[in-house]
């Protein structure tokens, strides 16, 4: 029996009762939610086949559209759309049972049709891989869809069934080939609970409650996105009761909400590690090709009060640069901070007096991280020349391998251990300066490899030898803080793990007046 | 005997302006000493200004519960000293306004002098530069440039000085034009001086007065450009202590109650343009009563 | 005069056509749109799949010439960051950055105007002292500081008017003043200096001798003939205030033309650069061609120096 079943059973109980009670399961939507959103709001984020890969879109996608799969509470994998999934033994063939009955804003049905062509329309993150590991989507009946492999991929769920991509969220066929890609942005309709009410492109997203939802009748009537660049405004939006939720506060900004009485200030806990790179290790003359030079620097920063300063200390310190969460993750802990042993390191490394490091690149926007970061370095002895960029450059001059000295990096994207290594380890990573023979060696036989076990132990030897050589200095995993008004709630903070946002929409609920 | 001679009678004329023009004093003043804090920053200030500890940060002012006497107007939010941070960005927010003045001043002035003198083709290409240049918001300008250069304090002054200039070019180029017309270049002229040493000996001299009332009511808007490219993320690099970049930064510390990072250099921003403005619309009214759509 | 009138259109086309080369090439300058649009951990791959997307891998010039043709006809493109048509965008902020710059200039000139009228006239030291320095300030304090006290004092802590947004006239209230301020000092200038002009003049000089009372020569000779310089720098402004709102519409999170251009900026949405730079420098230029072409009706001497 499922949840919405259960409670329309449990409603006509009470209904045959005549108990005034206000049941919440049942009660009919009411009540407005309004969010101050730190992102622009795009119409690509409203057309789940323009998935970029970064979270920020699948903010709008939980809202209005559903999946097959997604990650939910429950697991990274939760059947939604799809009643349940299986892979077969070769690992060449996923099948997916559609749910009965879960139609589209609009009152189509949801069927292995829409399936097959959300999967083909799909153009967004990874769908050159996806498209060139995916042989054929079979529609076996309307409610049964098949994905043959041209060969075993053992990342399959994590790019498919992740919000890796956006390729198994699900757009009405029927629909969209009537209205077009345009005209899909501009009225989207999809099975999520939620149903687009009005959208201003950079400013707002207006949604009201889908009561024909699977899963159950959202309890929230309208839900309102509002764009808001500025940190002290939403903050301050916040406080006035313009806003009920405010995301992406820090520092005295935050430290400020959580001592106002009646608000609250939670922390969600996206995928992102912030670390050192250190791309001049690489050069044989370098400082910092020498490892306890590096280890000198990981033990100079008092990872702690910067994490207090920042994120009021919500972050997680870590010495890894993969999220603890993560499949195949091999956490580790941070050395303690010690500038005296760092200091002594530095002299055991032949600079007593330290040593000129070159430039130091914070990630933007978080220059004042940076700056503390730096601050602690300068305090041993390792000197740096701060240099702040404007994010586009900095992104671009670090894929071109175009900045030296010490760069703070930072990521959110989904997937694995092994998918994240790739990017930052492997030869073939796009901010890789150099490869450790034995690393790629383990990264190009962990790609081959079926078994899950074996493969799991080659990626947890690479986090080792990582971990070990001190090829970077892993700083926290970033806590993601919002500010929570006093008419909220259940705000769905953390429900999903590594999402950033509010979620499950349909389970959020405001405080009866 | 001459010399103390003239010294008195500039003494008197000093006097008699006061009196007579409203000369502003307090102005003067104002800027005279911001000048001497940035000249002396390095004696003057307590600590570095660059260094701080987390441990420290967000003390408040002395006469505050929380204050010190160490820290006489508190710390920032990586615990580095406000005051020194401020004497520090005297200096900064000076050199950076000052030259940006400069460089846009002289290169307006310059290209305003070709452009109005030798008129035709150059004229032509002038002024049509100038069009577009004034179509760009000067703010979107700065922030395309800093996107293409990178900041660097340097290169704030050269993206201030490309922005602005073709006000002085305008401006400049309207003198030109009636000065050209004067008996007295009409005669040099007639002499036989060649059009550069016109430009440079008749032209020049006459046009400087505008030049500088300009400028100084440039500095204004130069220093309060600069805080806003920092508010947007692209002014003058951290950890350098100026004045736009302590405002932007100290915003985040508005709510939660620590004032003095927003307002102890937001007030330093305040008085030096304040005090530029009011010398600036002084100077106008004795040097150049002419000038006007400013 | 009708040839002065088409040689200033010619000069007018001219400049347009300069900014769109020189917008087009700037955008390109400031680097590749695509890293932006994908993960940081994103593969080559992703990225060279999204320049195809978007015709970053053909030749500079065709791109201009693309660029061109479809602006002749109208067409400004989609842009790269929102995947709608960029006229639509643009279209949609237009009335709220309009609003806000009407709005801004009625506060500037209600500062403006009476502080130059009172340092022209000179009625009394203190007033004329106190008038300056206030419409001086609006010009010495950024403006994304205004706003944010202005949203902390009224917003918070008095909770008297929304904090951000649009929609009803009190949303408009606080970004309009912490805008018209800051322009509010060129009008007092512009203000003063005229009225000094005309207070001057042979006509006010026979009103004076005709003994009429000093505040109708003053309020109604005077003031009328010295707002006409004072109202075209005003309309002047208000095309710039459209355009310059920037950080404003950013503090209030006001819908405007000014957000649009700096997001685009930071997204490195070429489409959405270039179309909002060319509308706005067209206004400006528009409007300069107007105020010369009023100018030389006026005083036909000008035709011969321009």
């Amino acid at each position: 029996m499922s949840i919405r079943r259960l409670s329309a059973a449990l409603g006509l109980i009470w209904l045959a009762l005549s108990l005034p009670a206000t049941p919440r399961a049942e009660a009919a939507p009411e009540g407005t939610l309004t969010y101050g959103v730190h992102v622009t709001l795009a119409a690509r984020w409203l057309d789940p086949a323009e998935a970029e890969g970064l979270i920020t879109p699948f903010l709008v996608y939980y809202a209005i559209h559903d999946a097959l799969v997604k990650p939910m509470p429950a697991g990274a994998n939760t059947p939604s759309l799809a009643e349940s999934w299986s892979a077969s033994k070769d690992g060449l063939t996923y099948e997916f049972v559609l749910r009965k009955g879960v139609k589209f804003h609009n009152g189509e049905p949801v069927t292995a049709e829409d399936v097959k062509f959300s999967f083909e329309r799909y153009k967004g993150a990874a769908s050159t891989l996806l498209k060139a590991k995916v042989r054929e989507v079979q529609v076996v009946d309307p409610g049964r869809v098949r994905f043959l492999l041209k060969d075993p991929w053992p990342d399959f769920m994590t790019f498919y069934g992740t919000s890796a991509t956006g390729a198994a969220w699900i757009v009405p066929k029927k629909y969209v080939e009537k209205v077009g890609d345009d005209g899909f942005k501009k009225a989207p309709i999809g099975a999520g609970p939620y149903k687009v009410v009005s959208f201003t492109p950079g400013i707002e997203l207006v949604m009201e409650a889908f009561e024909g939802y699977w899963r159950k009748t959202p309890s929230v009537k309208r839900l309102v996105f509002r764009s808001m660049p500025e940190e002290t405004t939403r903050a301050a939006a916040l406080k006035k009761g313009d806003v009920d939720i405010a995301y992406l506060l820090s520092g005295p900004v935050a430290e400020d909400i959580r001592k106002t009485p009646g608000f609250k200030l939670v922390a969600a806990k996206p995928p992102g590690v912030f670390w050192i790179d250190l791309p001049d290790q690489w050069d044989p003359k370098s400082p910092w090709q020498d490892k306890r030079v590096r280890l000198a620097a990981s033990m100079a920063v008092d990872r702690q009060a910067v994490n207090q300063a920042e994120t009021l200390g919500f972050s997680r310190l870590t010495g890894s640069i993969i999220p603890r969460n993560f499949e195949f993750a091999l956490p580790f802990d941070p050395p303690a901070y010690d500038p005296k042993r760092a200091k002594q390191l530095l002299a055991e490394a032949g600079y007593p007096n330290g040593f000129d490091a070159g430039d130091f690149y914070p990630f933007p926007p978080y220059v004042s991280m940076g700056e503390a970061l730096a601050g602690y370095l300068q305090a041993v002895g390792i000197r740096t020349k701060i240099r702040t960029m404007e994010r586009a450059s900095f992104l671009t001059a670090w894929r071109e391998h175009k900045l030296k000295g010490l760069i703070v990096g930072i990521t959110g994207a989904s997937g694995n251990a092994a998918t994240r290594l790739e990017a930052y380890v492997s030869r073939g990573g796009i901010y890789t300066t150099g490869v450790l023979p034995e690393v790629e060696d383990l990264f190009q036989r962990q790609a081959r490899e079926m078994d899950r076990t074996k493969r799991e132990t080659m990626v947890h030897q690479i986090q080792q030898v990582l971990h070990d050589r001190v090829t970077q200095i892993p700083i926290y995993e970033l806590a993601f803080l919002w500010g929570v008004g006093p008419r909220v709630e259940e705000a769905g903070v953390d429900q999903i793990k590594g999402f950033a946002y509010s979620g499950p929409y349909e389970d959020l609920s405001l405080k009866r007046q | 005997m001459n010399g103390s001679r003239a010294a008195a009678l500039t003494l008197a004329w000093r006097f008699a302006a006061l009196r007579t023009g409203g000369f502003p004093v307090i102005p003067t003043l104002i800027i005279g000493i911001i000048a001497a804090v940035a000249v002396f920053a390095d004696v003057l200030a307590p600590f570095d200004p660059e260094v701080g500890t987390l441990g420290a940060r967000f003390h408040p002012p002395f006469w505050q519960v929380g204050g010190d006497t160490q820290h006489l107007l508190g710390t920032d939010h990586l615990g580095r000293d406000v005051l020194s941070r401020l004497i520090f960005g005297a200096r900064i927010s000076m050199i950076v306004g000052f030259t940006a003045v400069i460089f846009a001043g002289v290169l307006g002035t310059a290209l305003g002098i070709l452009s109005g003198y030798l008129g035709g083709w150059v004229d032509q290409l002038i002024m049509r530069v100038t069009d577009t240049w004034l179509a760009l918001p000067a703010l979107t300008f700065a922030i395309f440039l800093a996107a293409v250069v990178g900041p660097s304090a340097m290169n704030i002054v050269i993206i201030l000085a490309a922005v602005y200039w073709t006000r002085y070019a305008r401006v400049i180029r309207g003198e030109v034009l009636s000065l050209k017309e004067r008996d007295f270049v009409r005669l040099a002229v007639v002499a036989g001086c060649s059009k550069r040493t016109i430009m440079r000996r008749h032209i020049l001299p006459n046009v400087l007065n505008s030049a500088i009332v300009l400028g100084t009511l440039m500095l204004g808007v130069v220093i309060v450009t600069e805080a806003s490219l920092s508010f947007l993320g692209v002014g003058v690099p951290p950890p350098k202590p100026a004045w736009g970049l302590m405002l932007a930064d100290g915003k985040k510390g508005l709510m939660a109650g620590y004032w003095w990072l927003t307002v102890l250099p937001g007030c330093c921003i305040v008085l030096m343009v304040l005090s530029a403005n009011l010398l600036g619309d002084w100077l106008r009214v004795k040097l150049d009563p002419q000038l006007r759509q400013l | 005069m009708k040839r002065f009138i088409l040689r200033r259109m010619g000069y007018a086309l001219v400049s347009l056509f300069c900014l769109s080369l020189t917008i087009f090439a700037f955008v390109r300058l400031t680097g590749d749109p695509a890293v932006l649009l994908v993960e940081p951990g994103a593969s080559q791959a992703d990225i060279d799949a999204v320049r195809t997307q978007f015709g970053l891998d053909r030749p500079l010039w065709v791109q201009y010439g693309s660029f061109m043709s479809a602006l002749l006809r109208g067409d400004f493109g989609h842009s790269f960051y929102y995947r709608t048509p960029v006229l639509e965008l643009y279209l949609s902020r237009l009335p709220h950055s309009l609003l806000l710059a009407v709005a801004a200039m009625a506060f500037s000139l209600l500062i403006g105007i009476p502080t130059g009228i009172i340092a022209a006239v000179r009625v009394n030291r203190w007033w004329d002292s106190a008038g300056k320095i206030f419409a001086l300030l609006g010009l010495s304090m950024p403006s994304f500081w205004v706003g944010l006290l202005l949203i902390l004092f009224f917003s918070v802590y008095l909770g008297w008017l929304p904090s951000s947004g649009s929609g009803t006239a009190l949303h408009l209230i606080m970004p309009a003043f912490a805008l018209g301020w800051y322009f509010a000092a060129a009008h007092m200038r512009l203000t003063r200096s005229s009225m000094l002009d005309v207070l001057g003049s042979e006509y006010v000089k026979l009103a004076r001798l005709k003994g009429l009372p000093e505040a109708l020569v003053i309020g109604k000779h005077a003031f009328k003939n010295a707002l006409i310089p004072v109202m075209t720098l005003a309309g002047i402004n208000l095309v710039i205030m459209v355009n310059v709102a920037v950080v404003v519409e950013t503090v209030f999170a006001w819908p405007g033309i000014g957000r649009l251009l700096y997001e685009g900026i930071a997204f490195r949405d070429f489409p959405v650069v270039q179309a909002t730079v060319l509308l706005g420098g067209a206004m400006i230029i528009v409007v300069n061609l107007v105020v010369d072409v009023l100018y030389a009706v006026v005083d036909p001497r000008i035709r011969y120096e321009r």
